[in-house]
Order: structure tokens, then C-alpha cells, then sequence
């Protein structure tokens, strides 16, 4: 330049190089607040959910408990557009942690979401069909032509494939509605889908006599369900790992008291804050031990459960490229939670097909 | 741009045409009439269905909103994302529009883009607003600006187009710069059809929220009274809430009615 | 050199103001504060609108003024498409240089691939055919209706007295408001979407047939009367004619409204379709896919409203050949 600069426009300049000097430094700071996405629309107020031990931490606070000595805020957000409303989310940085099925999350890995899964929270989730009480459909080969909910996207969507497809039904021999589960229920009550598919929340509108279970997957091959899990952004995660150490902590802990069975009519009523009565919790857990479900472990089957969602949903169209799984799970903030809470005995790891590993609980593979 | 015909046809809805001749009870008489034969129906039960809730319901469920305070912060709500997204898209939409209508090369650039996007719904654009904005406030004050926008817009610069020749003459022997021109001949004399455009935005921009709330869901407002009572079952609720949706409709409309007949008496008709 | 005096009667057509041509040498010396300084400028070949297509500034670029015809044509027609292909252009080097992430805004390129798949797989049409359907037939209700209803409460003014004012507090409640009463009403159905794709269609059409059946010029009817017209000829012959024209605008706004509805609707619930597409893209994050089904609903729309549009100049243009006066 030609004129040397006025001392205002120096002044200006040497606070500005001094803030961006000192941004590095603050962004590895704490953050002041830490926001979790759940990809449901929960019930309750405060609004909650339930089925995984995530609940538990949400309904006993214990995240606000560990984080308030150090001044950090935590903000629950539930989406009623789920898992894919999570991605938007997700995707414009508006939550640092999210509870998602995979499906969904496989869908944000290949769409260029770097995020980092770190601990189950739901696992073997079941799905049923379910239809107006009068109903003439009896089985999946009957939904043929039918109008039948199914909320695109999430996690349910391709167990719903899969089921239909070992039928000999693709998607589109149905004339599929995509609907949220809130009005899902609606629409079948008022008779305008002759079935949907979902979860664990027609219990309760069957119980009132307004449904009927014509399919579970409970019981059946294990690939038949679908996984949940916590995960984080990568940002997030590199910038502040001391703080996801410590959400994974409480993950941790929760899962263990969630797979205490001493604790189950305490857990379901917990869960029952909700919105879904315990009554329902009981129907989705029957003949099932909590510890299977609410295992935090990494272990083969879950693994190898993500691989197969990726491969079908490339071979379904729904993604467009192969995602790694390998490297999406960061486990080392699991494994420094066992090790710490003492816990690494306490769940039984299983094969890919779903059955305990031969020699009892042994700690997570990967 | 937007022939002025088709815009005094939106008009024509939003300033809704009043009956001729005295005898102003005559239109109470339908309603009326609608409303006996509905409680009718309810009481004797001539339809059996869940569905069907006398008016007496809807009014309890009313009261009860009222009372324990939901349906004001549910309004408050969604006014707040209104009025914000009304001034944003007024404000760019003034200034799109005085653009347009002022610079003819701009007009002949950007005019046609415009008018092709005025041809795609708003609702086709959530899905990307979501993407980049998220699910909160500020996607649905986006929405809600760009609803504000067009209107705005198509009609500043058809105000302005139509600046009667014989003003602009006036100016032109005078030797008034352009800048004159467009500020005390153009301006003023478009006034009445911007506030056409600036009536119409604020009835849009409340026909939008109720959408922005449906189709980006979170958090509080009278849309999601509505979600609310569809997925509960509660058609009371449902018609409670499409009563204040149209109360409010109806309410901004008679203000800027009202508003509009004191401009004309200072500026004129267009 | 003679100068015709300007002429400051308002509503004189373009065409017969005096032109005031003067050259450089005839400009007068006339010391003026710079308010009152006459500013002669080169006349525009038009009329003396600001916005009129063809002014020029002050100063209008002679070498530009020189150049062909045809060459002057070719880059008028092409102007339009500067700003689109300007923004394609930046879309493209965006995502080219990563300055979009691709969950964000896709390249391009992507869309055009998933707009072909589509095309090729036939599954477009599929879409595109619901889409239509639906709305032509929502449109046929809804506009009947509204044709009926405005005629009823044009014709007779007591018939407008007791449904106006409902037909307008109605008017005031949006289509999506209406929604989920229709719903739980008459379920997620195609009866649904022509419900609510009829209403959108009925308002504009019956606000404006009634808006054209009161515009018949007082003049006219006073003639009518003093012919002794009876009701029928004066409806037939009188009111009929000028109404028109305002119809025929409710028709095309309620066309664009029925299409506007169309996708508000199907993006709620619907089983195919473009509001379809577009839902079904948003919840696999497949951005690609919506603005495709957004650029083809946009294509669509703005296609049948050019139709209209055209239409609409045809019957103007045959009226006022038919008619000079009936204005």
C-alpha cells in the first residue's frame, strides 16, 4: 500500500489477527452447551421416549447431573420426522450427538455426514404389521396391492423390505404411504391404509381394540430387527473428546441398569413416562432377556448387522455407494467405559448370526 | 412480470367481495343453519362415528385452551414466526421489486427467473430449506419470508410499471435525474399497488405458517394444535384450531382493510 | 425547426405524443439552477414509461445500437436465461470445488443423472401422470363448483347475501388448515387430494365469476333496459360477454393454485407422484432426487400457465375484434 495505515485501521487489524489467534485455542475449550437429537417423537412431558437406556438417562437427568459441575447445558431434542429429520439436523450442525436407527445413519454416512457411532443403545428392535381389527389380511402375502404405511427412511424401512422380499413382495407391489408413526396410527384407525408397518407403539392402539398384530419378527432370525445407536459428530468429537467420554460414561452406566432384570417393572415404567403404557413394553420385551437388548457392546452381530444394511440398501437403491462400517465405530470411548465402570465382563458378546460367542461373556471384538 | 389482471383476481380473495344491498343478516342465516344441523346431528346421533363432535365440544375444548393458556402461547408462537418472516420478505421484497421495476435490463435478466419460480409451490422447497436450515425458527422464518416475498414483489414492480405516462412526462420537461424520477414521480405514485403487495404478503405469510409448521415439525403453534388433534383422534381440537386459524386470517384482513381504505384517501387508487 | 408543444393530457396513447427530436446543435443554452435544468436526452422510441422495455439511458451505447437486427433479437431472446445459467454455473463450480458439501447441495450433475433415470425408467411418467391427474380432475370439480357458485350469487343478489359471507370466512382458512379435518374425514385416500385440490381450485374461480358477472358495464344495462331486455337476454347478451374475460383469469388462478395445492397436498400423503418424489427423497437424504421432482414441477407449472396465458390472449384478442366497445 501506498499510504500507511491510519492507527484506527491498525488498531482494527491487531484485534482482529489477536481473535483469530486466540479462536483455535477457545474452540478446544468446553462447549457450553451439548445437544442430543432422538429420532422419535417421544411423549410425555417432559417429552421423553422409550426402549432404549437412553430414556433412563433422559427421565433420571443423569447427563445434566455429570455435566453441571463443569457449567454445561444439555438440551434434548425429539424429531418427530425421526431418523431422517435427524440427518437434517445432523447436517447442518444443529445437534452434537443423535440416537438413530441404522438405516438412517447409513444414509447420512453416504451422504457425506461425518459421524462417528460410539455405543449401541437399542438393540434387536422388532417390527410388526399391523391392520384395522376387521381386516381380511392375514399375513404379508396378503398385503399385495394394498395401501400400507411404512415410514421411509428409518430404520424400519428395510427390515420391511427384507420381510416383504422373503414373501416374494418388492415395495412396490404395494401402494406404500410414507407416514410417521403418530399418523400412522391415524390413518389406519380411520381406516385410510389397510396396514402399516412399526414398532413397539401399535401396542397400545392394539390393546384399545383399534389394531391387530398380523406379524412380529419377534422370535425370527435376528437379522430380522433393527439396531439403534448413539453417535457423534466428527467434529464434535475431535474438538471436545473429554466431554464424549463422559456422555458415553453415562450411556454406559445406564445400559447396566437397564439389563438388570431386578430392574425391569422399574425400567418399563420408566419408559412409560413416554407416553406408551407399560403394558406395551411388555409385549415388545416378552420372552426376551434386557440384558440382549440394551447391551452398549460393539460385538460382531451388531457389525455385521450395519454391513448388511449398507449392502441392502445399495442393492435396494436407497443409497447410492458402499460406506465403509469399518472406522465408523470408534470404540474406544466404549472400551475405556467398561474398563473404568468395570463392566467388561458384564455383557455377552455375539456372533454375527446373533448367537453368544462360544466361552461365555467375553468383552467386545472390536 | 405477472399481468395486473391476475393479481387484482388474488386480490379480489384476499379483500373479499361484500354483498350487495342492505339486510346484512341474511349471511348469518347459513352458518346458522350449519351449526344447528350439525349440533343436531351430534345429539341425536344420526352418524356413528367417533369423529363426530358436537359444536358444544368444540367449544369446551376452546375454553379450555384459553383457560390453561396453550392457545395463547401457541399463537404467540406462530405469530412471532409470521410477523418476523412478513417484515424480512416485505423488506427484500420492496427492494427486489423497486429493482425490477425501475431497471430494465434487470427486469429483462431476472424478471422471467422470478416468474418461474413463483410457478413452483413454497412446499416443494422444504426439503432443502430443512436441509440447510434445519427444523427449527429460522427455516420456518425463511419459509415464511419467502411466502412475504412474491407478492411483494410482483406487485411493487407492477406498481411501478404502471407510473401514468403523463406524470412521468412532467418530469421528464422538468429534467428530473433519474434518481428524482424514480423518487418523487414513480415511488409515490405506485404506493397504493405496494400496499396491495404488502396486504397480500401478510395474508401469505400467514397461510404459510400453518404449512411451515405442519411440513417442518417442532416446537409450538397453532399448526401443531392441528397435527395434534388429527393424530389424537380429536376432532374437536382440529376444529377449534382451524376456527382460529381463520378468526386470525379474517382479523389481519379487516385491519389491512381498514388501513387501506385511510392510504387511499391520501394516495389515491391505483 | 418547428417543436410541437408536449402534450400533457393524460391518456394519450404512446402513438400520438409528439416526438421531440432535436440534435446536438439545437440544444438551447439555457442557464438553469441544476433542478430546473431541462435535461435533453435521446428520445426513447417508445413511450416515455420508465420501465418500458426499450428506454435507454442517457447515454445508450452507440456500437450496440449499430449492430444487426437479427443479432440485437437473438440476444434479447437469450437475456432471460443469463441470470439461470449464471446460478447453474456457480452451482456447478460450487460443488466442483467443494465449497458445498454434496448432503448440502448436490452437483448439478447429480440431478441431471437421477432426471434421466427417472425419464428412462419410466418412472417419471408414472409420477408425472398422478401428479396431472389429480389435478385436472380437482381442478374440473373444484372449478364447476365455483363456476356454479359464482354464477348463482351473480345472478341473483339474495342468493349472494346468504352464502357470501360464509363462502368468505371459508376462504380464509388455508388448504393445509383444511387438512387434517378432510383427513380424518375421508382418510388418505385420492379422494382426499381432490378435495382439497378442488377447494384451492373453486375460491379464485367463483370470487372471480362473481367479480365478472358484477362488472357488467352500467351503460349496457341501462340500454337493455330501455330495449326491454328480458332477464335472459340480458344475462345472454349483456352481462355474459363482459363476464368473460374475468372468468376466463379465475380459471387460470385457480389452475395455478390447483397446481400449487397439488404438491402441498402430496407431500403429505400419497403413494406416487411428484410431492411424492419429493418425500421420498427428503427422508433418504437424496437431495438429487427432489430437485429434480422440484425442477419438473416447476417445468410443468410454468408450461400449462404459458398455455393459459395464451389462451387467454386469443379470447382477449377475438373479443375485442367482436366487441370494441363492450369495455
Amino acid at each position: 500500500m501506498s499510504k500507511p495505515l491510519s492507527p484506527l485501521r491498525r488498531a482494527t487489524l491487531s484485534a482482529a489477527a489477536l481473535a483469530l489467534s486466540i479462536g483455535p485455542l477457545y474452540a478446544t475449550a468446553a462447549p457450553q452447551v451439548i445437544r442430543i437429537g432422538v429420532a422419535s417423537a417421544g411423549g410425555g412431558e417432559p417429552v421423553t421416549w422409550g426402549g432404549s437406556p437412553g430414556g433412563v438417562v433422559r427421565v433420571n437427568e443423569w447427563l445434566e447431573q455429570e455435566f453441571k459441575p463443569s457449567g454445561i447445558q444439555i438440551e434434548w431434542l425429539f424429531f418427530k420426522g425421526a431418523g431422517p429429520a435427524v440427518n437434517e439436523a445432523l447436517s447442518n450442525k444443529q445437534i452434537d450427538f443423535a440416537y438413530q436407527g441404522d438405516l438412517p445413519q447409513v444414509v447420512g454416512r453416504a451422504n457425506g455426514l461425518k459421524t462417528k457411532l460410539l455405543v449401541v443403545s437399542g438393540a434387536r428392535n422388532n417390527l410388526y404389521v399391523v391392520t384395522p381389527p376387521q381386516s381380511d389380511i392375514r399375513g404379508i402375502k396378503d398385503l399385495k396391492d394394498k395401501r400400507v404405511s411404512i415410514f421411509r427412511g428409518t430404520n424400519g424401512h428395510l427390515v420391511a423390505i427384507n420381510v416383504l422380499a422373503a414373501n416374494g413382495l418388492a415395495e412396490r407391489d404395494l401402494k406404500a404411504v410414507n407416514l410417521d408413526a403418530g399418523s400412522a396410527q391415524a390413518a389406519l384407525v380411520s381406516n385410510g391404509v389397510d396396514a402399516a408397518f412399526g414398532g413397539y407403539e401399535w401396542f397400545k392402539v392394539r390393546d384399545q381394540g383399534l389394531a391387530k398384530v398380523i406379524y412380529s419378527t419377534q422370535g425370527q432370525d435376528p437379522a430380522y430387527t433393527r439396531q439403534a445407536s448413539l453417535l457423534v459428530r466428527e467434529d464434535f468429537e475431535k474438538e471436545h473428546p473429554a466431554e464424549v467420554q463422559r456422555v458415553v460414561d453415562v450411556f454406559v452406566r445406564a445400559a447396566d441398569w437397564s439389563s438388570d432384570e431386578k430392574n425391569r417393572a422399574e425400567l418399563f415404567r420408566i419408559w412409560a413416562r413416554s407416553g406408551t403404557p407399560v403394558a406395551s413394553w411388555e409385549a415388545e420385551f416378552d420372552k426376551q432377556s434386557l440384558a440382549e437388548r440394551n447391551s452398549p457392546l460393539v460385538d460382531d452381530f451388531i457389525i455385521a448387522r450395519y454391513k448388511a444394511v449398507v449392502r441392502d440398501a445399495v442393492q435396494l437403491k436407497l443409497i447410492r455407494r458402499e460406506v465403509p462400517v469399518d472406522g465408523w465405530f470408534d470404540t474406544r470411548y466404549l472400551q475405556a467405559s467398561l474398563k473404568k465402570l468395570g463392566l467388561e465382563k458384564r455383557w455377552t458378546a455375539y456372533d454375527a448370526k446373533g448367537q453368544p460367542k462360544a466361552g461365555g461373556p467375553a468383552i467386545a471384538a472390536r | 412480470m405477472a399481468s395486473i389482471p391476475l393479481d387484482a383476481a388474488e386480490l379480489a380473495i384476499s379483500a373479499p367481495l361484500r354483498p350487495r344491498g342492505g339486510r346484512r343478516w341474511r349471511g348469518l342465516v347459513l352458518p346458522l343453519a350449519a351449526v344447528a344441523l350439525w349440533w343436531l346431528a351430534s345429539r341425536l346421533g344420526w352418524v356413528n362415528s367417533a369423529l363426530l363432535v358436537s359444536p358444544i365440544q368444540v367449544l369446551d375444548t376452546g375454553r379450555e385452551l384459553v383457560g390453561n393458556g396453550r392457545l395463547w402461547l401457541a399463537l404467540r408462537a406462530s405469530l412471532a414466526r409470521e410477523l418476523t418472516g412478513f417484515g424480512i420478505g416485505t423488506a427484500a421484497g420492496l427492494v427486489l421489486g423497486a429493482l425490477l421495476g425501475l431497471w430494465p435490463r434487470f427486469n429483462r435478466l431476472a424478471g422471467p427467473s422470478f416468474n418461474t419460480f413463483k410457478q413452483i409451490s413454497l412446499f416443494a422447497w422444504i426439503p432443502l430449506i430443512s436441509v440447510w436450515f434445519g427444523l427449527g425458527d429460522v427455516a420456518k422464518v425463511v419459509f415464511l419470508s419467502l411466502a412475504a416475498l412474491v407478492p411483494v414483489v410482483v406487485n411493487t414492480c407492477d406498481g411501478i410499471r404502471s407510473t401514468p405516462p403523463a406524470l412521468l412526462e412532467v418530469a421528464r420537461v422538468y429534467g428530473y435525474t433519474r434518481w428524482q424520477t424514480a423518487t418523487e414521480v414513480v415511488l409515490p405514485a405506485a404506493i397504493p399497488a405496494i400496499f396491495t403487495g404488502v396486504y397480500l404478503a401478510l395474508i401469505y405469510s400467514w397461510l404459510a405458517t400453518i404449512g411451515a409448521e405442519y411440513l417442518l415439525v417442532s416446537g409450538r403453534g397453532v399448526g401443531n394444535l392441528l397435527i395434534e388433534g388429527s393424530e389424537h383422534f380429536q376432532m374437536d381440537l382440529v376444529l377449534f384450531g382451524m376456527a382460529v386459524i381463520g378468526t386470525v386470517g379474517w382479523l389481519m384482513n379487516a385491519c389491512a382493510r381498514l388501513l387501506e381504505r385511510r392510504l387511499a384517501r391520501r394516495f389515491g387508487r391505483p | 425547426m418547428s417543436r410541437s408543444a408536449l402534450s400533457l393530457q393524460p391518456g394519450h396513447a404512446a402513438a400520438d405524443r409528439p416526438r421531440i427530436t432535436l440534435s446536438a446543435a439545437d440544444r438551447p443554452r439555457i442557464t438553469l439552477s441544476a433542478a430546473d435544468r431541462p435535461r435533453l436526452t435521446s428520445p426513447a422510441a417508445g413511450g416515455s414509461r420508465i420501465a418500458d422495455s426499450e428506454a435507454t439511458g442517457p447515454a445508450a451505447p452507440r456500437p450496440w445500437r449499430a449492430a444487426p437486427a437479427w443479432l440485437r433479437r437473438g440476444a434479447a431472446r437469450l437475456e432471460p436465461l443469463l441470470l439461470p445459467l449464471a446460478l447453474l454455473g456457480l452451482w456447478a463450480l460450487g460443488a466442483a470445488r467443494g465449497w458445498i458439501p454434496a448432503q448440502v447441495l448436490p452437483p448439478p450433475v447429480f440431478v441431471v443423472d437421477t432426471l434421466r433415470d427417472l425419464a428412462a425408467s419410466g418412472d417419471l411418467w408414472l409420477h408425472v401422470q398422478a401428479s396431472l391427474q389429480r389435478v385436472l380432475v380437482g381442478f374440473a370439480a373444484g372449478s364447476l363448483i365455483g363456476l356454479l357458485l359464482g354464477t348463482a350469487m351473480g345472478l341473483s343478489r339474495s342468493v349472494e347475501a346468504y352464502v357470501l359471507p360464509s363462502f368468505n370466512a371459508l376462504v380464509q382458512i388455508p388448504v393445509l388448515a383444511w387438512l387434517p379435518f378432510v383427513l380424518l374425514l375421508v382418510g388418505i385416500g385420492e379422494p382426499l387430494k381432490y378435495i382439497l385440490i378442488a377447494k384451492a381450485a373453486m375460491v379464485p374461480v367463483a370470487l372471480n365469476t362473481l367479480q365478472g358477472f358484477r362488472q357488467a358495464p352500467a351503460g349496457l344495462r341501462e340500454v337493455g333496459q330501455v330495449y326491454g331486455y328480458s332477464r335472459r337476454q340480458q344475462v345472454l347478451e349483456i352481462v355474459l360477454p363482459s363476464a368473460v374475460p374475468t372468468l376466463f383469469t379465475g380459471l387460470r388462478l385457480g389452475f395455478t393454485k390447483a397446481w400449487l395445492s397439488l404438491v402441498v397436498v402430496e407431500l403429505v400423503a400419497s403413494s406416487e407422484g411428484l410431492g411424492y418424489l419429493i418425500v421420498y427423497g427428503r427422508q433418504l437424504f437424496q437431495l438429487d432426487l427432489v430437485m429434480a421432482a422440484v425442477l419438473v414441477v416447476g417445468a410443468i407449472g410454468y408450461l400449462i400457465d404459458r398455455l393459459l396465458d395464451l389462451a387467454e390472449r386469443r379470447l382477449a384478442g377475438r373479443r375485442a375484434a367482436a366487441a370494441p366497445g363492450a369495455r
